[in-house]
């Protein structure tokens, strides 16, 4: 696993090492990684000399940087005001309940990321789900688990649980 | 020698030192929480706050991180600093409901209870001072514990919740945690010392004799680095818990040749 290493050195030396550099450091592993491993977070924090705690501590307070892989596909629902008011928090209880997941977080089968925002700006669609990209208006507790029902696994998701079997 | 009123007594303390300092020297009473003389202040709580004179207006100002440099008025007393003191315990009670630390605290400042809604369990009676994360970076040296979160989801807590590999079982974010939220858990069958509610476990010194639990051992072990006698005398006795230390002293002090082997006179 000298690999790890190596790309790790590598991004803290695009930075000349800079403790200030943080950040960005942490963007290119999130980058090149899809997400902030745990390993590759206590190298850089070695190689920095910074407290994991701190590494830890940034990587919790931006809601850009993400400590689980993402999921196959990202589902956004709309809390605005007009979305909240015509039924989103309802529809954000029920997929919670369905997929045993959390705003902000994957459901365990990594089927998809799902993020409850405060307004997608599409008022006159509430309330809304965006999956990948798509928008689907006027959704309903169980349309919105329906058709994330009928979203497929990402070969990719198979892929990693292939190799996670086989090591 | 700038002059500080504060209700109307007057002081004269260095110039850079704090209102909080002024009114120790003046014998006024004002609650703290986040303040340690140990670690830099960060001025958190805002528990001691008090009213600064501007002239024709008064700031509420933080006691304890606010520096003297000219003559100032201060009120500590006042309607407005009283109310706002309150306010803030208020806030901090519906944190930490349970704490007998803050309870007491509050009792002293008459608040008897607080109107808000409590948080949850998750945020453990944390009032998010940052004492701990201050003691265990700056006198510890280890910054075993961070923030984490932001906003109503902020925690104090260890890297990924879990263990902290840093933690060396000290004790030290438990002994300054304003209202005892942190603790130290000794688990005695395992020979362990806990870090609640963190999680982190290290090994135990126990005494060679009684078997007494006395320190971590790489508190043990950091200890030793510090000393520079480094007799073998020395290391037996850090084997033992205090009272068994104090007996074998005592025994020896008996015997009468305790100062013969320090080199010493022999005192009869």
């Amino acid at each position: 696993m000298a690999g790890d290493e190596k790309l790790i050195e590598s991004i803290v030396g695009r930075y000349d090492g800079e403790v200030g550099m943080l950040i960005p450091m942490m963007q290119d592993v999130q980058a090149e990684y899809g997400y902030l491993p745990v390993k590759q977070l206590r190298l850089l924090s070695k190689q920095l000399e910074v407290p994991l705690s701190r590494l830890f501590a940034v990587a919790t307070f931006y809601s850009s940087f993400r400590l689980a892989p993402k999921g196959a596909h990202e589902v956004t629902l709309c809390m605005g005001t007009v979305c909240y008011l015509k039924g989103a928090g309802g529809i954000c209880e029920a997929i919670c309940k369905e997929f045993r997941v959390e705003p902000g977080g994957t459901t365990r089968d990594r089927l998809f990321s799902f993020q409850a925002v405060n307004c997608v700006g599409a008022c006159a669609l509430a309330p809304v789900m965006v999956v990948d990209g798509k928008y689907y208006d006027g959704a309903t507790a169980e349309s919105a688990i329906e058709i994330l029902h009928s979203l497929e696994p990402a070969e990719e998701t198979a892929e990693t649980s292939a190799k996670e079997t086989a090591t | 020698m700038p002059t500080v009123i504060i209700d109307g007594q007057k002081v004269e303390v260095e110039r850079d030192a704090t209102v909080l300092d002024a009114a120790k020297k003046a014998g006024v009473w004002i609650p703290t929480l986040c303040y340690h003389p140990a670690v830099s202040i960060s001025g958190s709580c805002r528990v001691c706050m008090v009213e600064l004179d501007r002239g024709d207006w008064r700031q509420l100002i933080t006691a304890c991180n606010y520096p003297v440099r000219r003559d100032i008025v201060v009120y500590i007393s006042s309607d407005r600093a009283e109310r706002a003191r309150r306010g803030v315990m208020e806030l901090l009670l519906a944190r930490s409901p349970e704490s007998p630390e803050l309870k007491e605290l509050a009792e002293r400042m008459g608040v008897k209870s607080t109107p808000y809604p409590t948080v949850t369990e998750s945020q453990r009676s944390c009032i998010l001072c940052g004492l701990c994360i201050a003691v265990c970076e700056d006198i510890i040296g280890k910054a075993a514990i961070g923030y984490a979160g932001r906003g109503v989801d902020r925690t104090v807590a260890s890297p990924f919740r879990q263990p902290s590999e840093d933690c060396i079982g000290c004790g030290a974010c438990a002994a300054v945690c304003p209202v005892g939220t942190i603790k130290v858990r000794v688990h005695e069958e395992q020979e362990e010392v806990e870090i609640s509610p963190f999680k982190s476990r290290g090994k135990l010194l126990v005494c060679e004799q009684c078997r007494a639990p006395i320190v971590s051992t790489q508190v043990g072990e950091q200890a030793l680095g510090k000393v520079e006698m480094n007799r073998e005398e020395f290391r037996e006795l850090m084997r033992l818990c205090p009272k068994c230390r104090r007996s074998k002293t005592a025994a020896r002090l008996e015997a009468g040749n305790i100062d013969k082997q320090r080199g010493g006179r022999v005192v009869s």
